[in-house]
């Protein structure tokens, strides 16, 4: 069951509950077979889990798609002290709405996903990083949380096992570069939300200076179902490279806009035009961003993909975190890049020059195309400036900003030509022809 | 510290106006949208879709430690002379703190506590927090001015933050916000004469699938169209005048916690927690 749509070609695993208030319950989890798989796990063993996620396949959710199994073979096996494992929730990638549909309608299952993953790393404290404008899905976590607290699956001897895990929702306060993990992590510490200079990794010294992990929402999602049902089930969906299931979560102009969960792999036309009904008032498609806005611009013509990690950079993009925007004909390009690189420039934390520079004078100058007061040189400006905020900073904020708006200056370069020439919105001026 | 803590805001209620096209559900309380397009979900209610009745309320104090920085009172009543981190607010502060190795862990959760309280985080606010953590008030600004959410200064019984980033914008984002604008007749970020509305642009919400997304204090509000705009408001508005029962369904359901003063609508700023009690 998506939300708030379904689909008969779905493979509903993490998103088999929304839609369902009683899944979120600790009882109501508990009879869909919730925490059988973290009884298992310390049954399994901490090896046997990181080998079995490992085998599994599964990459990160959040955008970068690095092997989670592996991910977790970095922590130390020899404990020396405190060490953390972070669940990142502060979703706020433009375009990006899967994690908040995972945790309000299922918090058990991210919960117990994070504790089969902090125990298998030997992490004493999980700190859930919530953005915090998450009010409503917050205070369901936190719901949960307590439910965990009073029957024995969180603090001290958890299942009567003799293991110690802490778990505590964090709320973040607005502010999209906390997504990138180190940056996250200063937030957690309470300092400002600036990401730091790797390495050392957060394996080594991450969160209060002490070994941590942190993982997307719905990559420990699926860590129940993986023990539950093993590497090998795991593997039966997606491709080689990708295995397993994703949530899509498609905005934009199409007919019914929503999370769908499918094998990665999945081709990208059959879920525009047949799961999501099409593109909006019979009008045609223009451009799709596969992964959020982060990520380079597809035009209509390259979409023909199958929606996996590999695919998608073959074609000149990343799939990110799934967040399929879509655009029709009438779409401007410039208006829609200025917008996108106005929020970088807003969200710059102002560390790297590149960026903190760039992300503001990419968006004078798309503003000034824009209001059609742009010149020809202007575009060669942009280049230039994409070009030197990309690969020159701590974090890719700036990269995510130069992906846009090199990609369109690319594909769509005669909307930028149209707003030079004709001091005027091309496409607008047709959509009311 | 008085027993009367400030007031809940509450725009539950009953259905109103009829759906405004197939796929769009009924006006609950001037939310058009309030939980998405439901499209195959429309089965369930506003409150099972929000888990209000799992949720319950938040105890003030914070119940549990792991769930105790979840901020659960974004309150319509805001009181900017509130006094910050007594009584259950007090206990609320301590648990956070012990949340984390380092007390400094705990500054972003008492700068979202005080903006609970208060509806905003002044000078005299972070130099609170400084004094509690061990830190320089001058550090606590650096931090406190980094996040978007801290409002410097006190802001409109509603806040109203409009989403225009990409995946709304596509759909509408800048007509909404142009609405809201216009029907309160306010420049962005200025309070109406009222007291009641400060509207403003935000940046991408995380709801993208429900476009137009609105945020105005705690919730949000969904699929909202510059059509929607004048019923929102006026939703608003009436929301102040009514009782408890407007909260929804089991709303009651968590109400036995320590420290849970009643949620509910009503009472003006007059009637929240005096500021005069010492």
């Amino acid at each position: 069951m998506a939300y708030p749509f379904r689909h008969e070609k779905e493979t509903r695993i993490l998103s088999e509950y929304f839609g369902d208030p009683e899944a979120r319950t600790l009882d109501g989890w508990k009879k869909r077979g919730g925490y059988q798989a973290l009884r298992k796990a310390i049954e399994m063993g901490r090896d046997a889990v990181i080998e079995e996620v490992k085998a599994s396949g599964l990459r990160g959710r959040g955008g970068a798609g690095f092997p989670t199994g592996v991910k977790w073979s970095f922590m130390p096996k020899e404990k020396t002290g405190p060490s953390y494992l972070l669940v990142n929730s502060d979703e706020s990638e433009p375009g990006a709405f899967k994690d908040r549909e995972l945790i309000r309608w299922t918090p058990h299952q991210l919960i117990e996903g994070a504790l089969i993953g902090a125990y298998a790393i030997q992490a004493d404290h999980v700190y859930i990083y919530v953005r915090g404008e998450f009010f409503e899905p917050a205070q369901v976590v936190a719901r949960a949380i307590e439910e965990a607290y009073q029957n024995g699956l969180a603090g001290k001897n958890i299942l009567g096992t003799g293991i110690d895990i802490d778990v505590t929702l964090h709320l973040g306060a607005g502010a999209y570069i906390c997504g990138e993990e180190t940056a996250l992590m200063n937030s957690l510490e309470g300092r400002r939300g600036q990401p730091r200079v790797k390495p050392p990794f957060p394996a080594v010294s991450g969160a209060f200076g002490r070994p941590t992990t942190i993982n997307n929402v719905e990559t420990l999602c699926a860590v129940p179902h993986i023990i539950n049902k093993g590497a090998a089930w795991y593997r039966g969906f997606g491709t080689e490279k990708s295995p397993g299931t994703k949530l899509f979560n498609v905005s934009g102009h199409v007919v019914r806009r929503g999370n769908y969960e499918f094998p990665l792999g999945f081709p990208m036309h059959e879920l525009l035009y047949d799961v999501c009904g099409g593109i909006r008032d019979g009008r045609k498609l223009k451009a799709v961003i596969p992964g959020g806005s982060s990520v380079p611009i597809l035009a209509a013509e390259e979409c023909d993909i199958n929606l996996d990690y590999e695919s998608v950079i073959a074609a000149g993009s990343m799939l990110g975190t799934a967040s399929v925007i879509v655009m029709d004909d009438r779409t401007c390009m410039v208006k829609q890049v200025r917008r996108m690189v106005e929020f970088y420039a807003h969200e710059s934390c102002g560390q790297c020059t590149p960026c903190r520079e760039g992300t503001a004078w990419v968006a004078k100058i798309m503003r000034r195309i824009e209001a059609g007061l742009g010149t020809e040189a202007d575009l060669e400006k942009l280049v230039d400036l994409s070009t030197n905020m990309t690969g020159t900073t701590i974090c890719v904020l700036s990269d995510s900003c130069a992906a846009p708006v090199m990609s369109s200056l690319k594909k769509f370069k005669d909307d930028y030509l149209g707003h030079i020439h004709h001091g005027a919105c091309p496409v607008a001026a047709a959509a009311v022809a | 510290m008085s027993a009367e803590l400030p007031t809940g805001e509450v725009i539950g209620g009953a259905p109103a106006a009829g759906a405004t096209g197939p796929t769009r559900t009924p006006l609950v309380g001037g939310n058009p949208g309030w939980a998405g397009e439901r499209g195959d979900f429309s089965h369930l209610s506003e409150a099972d879709i929000r888990g209000d009745s799992y949720v319950g309320r938040r105890p003030l104090d914070g119940g549990v430690g792991g769930a105790v920085c979840s901020m659960p009172y974004q309150l319509a009543a805001k009181e900017p002379d509130a006094p910050l981190f007594e009584g259950p607010y007090a206990e609320r502060a301590e648990k956070i703190i012990a949340r984390y190795p380092d007390k400094r862990g705990a500054l972003l959760p008492l700068l979202n506590l005080a903006e609970e309280v208060r509806g905003y985080v002044g000078p005299d606010a972070m130099a609170r927090v400084a004094e509690i953590l061990g830190l320089s008030p001058a550090y606590v600004r650096g931090v406190a001015t980094f996040y978007t959410m801290y409002n410097r200064q006190p802001v409109g019984r509603y806040l109203v933050q409009v989403c225009t980033n990409v995946a709304c914008n596509l759909c509408g984002g800048d007509e909404v916000l142009q609405a809201f604008l216009e029907h309160l007749d306010v420049e962005p970020g200025v309070t109406t004469p009222d007291g009641n509305f400060t509207v403003m642009e935000v940046e991408c919400l995380g709801a993208c699938g429900f476009p137009v997304a609105v945020q105005i204090n705690s919730r949000y509000f969904e699929n909202v169209t510059p059509e929607d705009v004048p019923a929102i408001v006026a939703g608003l508005v009436a929301g102040e005048d009514s009782s408890d029962a407007a909260d929804g369904s089991g709303a009651g359901a968590g109400a036995s916690t320590a420290g849970g003063a009643p949620r509910r609508a009503g009472a003006g700023s007059s009637s929240g927690a005096p500021a005069d009690e010492a």
